[in-house]
């Protein structure tokens, strides 16, 4: 008889979410560039309350700087027309824009059929 | 005042640990991370900000393993596939196995390179070798002649035949060339997995 404990479950749980959230993330900040330039400080205040997808101030700007050498997204410099402390804004190239069609799609295509297998939420 | 200064010696050890990439890479770096620190700061989470960010060693390293991974994969060549892999390799399984499998095959090409220059200089040396007895095949170079002047004394094993002669050379040659874009090729693919693991493809 196999004997599981509590807290083993919960750490196999925390390992399975994050290998979740490796692609998810990468989605969500696309797909928040969609509208309009942002930040990363701009980004993550849109993330606040969105913790399952487990952006954080530390994950970000690596992915930020792998995505703009990958040419899906660009970042300009931008000083308020008022003055004040300068940011660098984001905004999708038609690369990441051609990105997101096609991951957006592959994501609800994925989502639809899992959700046939596991159930909505009870 | 103590904010300003934290912030300032937390940028000062993040681009010293960023000396690794272009000036240009490092400098745009770090002014963002300053803003993000000042932006928090106004927030009053200054503390929690760096805490995030991981120590600038730690902060550093995440924009540099990327980075490495990135060039490696776009520059395609052997010494900055293999750099990449060496350099992942304390920290990633996917780059230590990367870095074990395609040292066999660079070191499979460099042994068959040795033995191809080792047919020129010492050709009584070097050589495809065929054991007598056994059929074995060796390749490579053996101290003493296996064909001596000196006849065997009675009951002497005989010694490995030489069958190339010098077609050692461009056998060699080639072995040498086939087994290093082998190495070349997998390495290409272990950093390719690397990749891949970070991409949205992989949910």
């Amino acid at each position: 008889m196999q004997v599981i404990l509590p807290y083993q479950t919960s750490m196999d749980v925390e390992t399975w979410k994050s290998q979740l959230r490796k692609g998810a993330a990468e989605l969500a900040v696309l797909a928040l560039l969609e509208t309009e330039a942002k930040s990363g400080i701009g980004l993550l205040d849109a993330l606040e309350l969105r913790p399952e997808i487990g952006l954080s101030d530390g994950s970000i700007y690596p992915m930020l700087n792998r995505l703009e050498r990958e040419g899906r997204i660009e970042g300009r410099w931008r000083t308020p027309a008022g003055g004040g402390r300068g940011q660098k804004l984001y905004a999708l190239t038609a690369d990441g824009r051609a990105a997101l069609k096609s991951m957006r799609a592959a994501w609800l295509g994925f989502r639809d059929e899992l959700t046939m297998i596991v159930g909505e939420k009870k | 005042m103590k904010d300003a200064a934290t912030i300032e010696n937390y940028l000062r050890g993040l681009s010293k640990a960023l000396r690794a990439l272009p000036d240009r890479d490092r400098d745009d770096i770090v002014a963002e991370i300053r803003a993000h620190l000042e932006h928090r700061t106004g927030e009053g989470k200054l503390a929690e900000a760096i805490k995030s960010l991981g120590a600038p060693d730690a902060c550093a390293r995440s924009f540099i393993e990327e980075m490495k991974i990135q060039t490696a994969f776009a520059d395609g060549g052997a010494v900055k596939t293999f750099g990449a892999l060496l350099t992942l390799a304390s920290r990633r399984v996917t780059a230590t196995a990367g870095l074990f499998v395609s040292l066999v095959f660079f070191l499979l090409a460099a042994g068959f390179a040795f033995t191809g220059l080792a047919e020129i200089v010492a050709p009584d040396k070097a050589g495809l070798w065929v054991g007598p007895d056994s059929g074995s095949i060796m390749i490579g170079t053996f101290d003493t002649p296996a064909t001596p002047d000196t006849p065997l004394p009675p009951g002497a094993p005989e010694p490995p035949r030489e069958i190339l002669g010098r077609w050692l050379i461009p056998f060699a040659a080639g072995m040498s060339v086939l087994f290093f874009v082998i190495g070349q090729i997998s390495s290409r693919l272990f950093i390719r997995l690397m990749m891949r693991r970070k991409s949205p493809t992989a949910i």
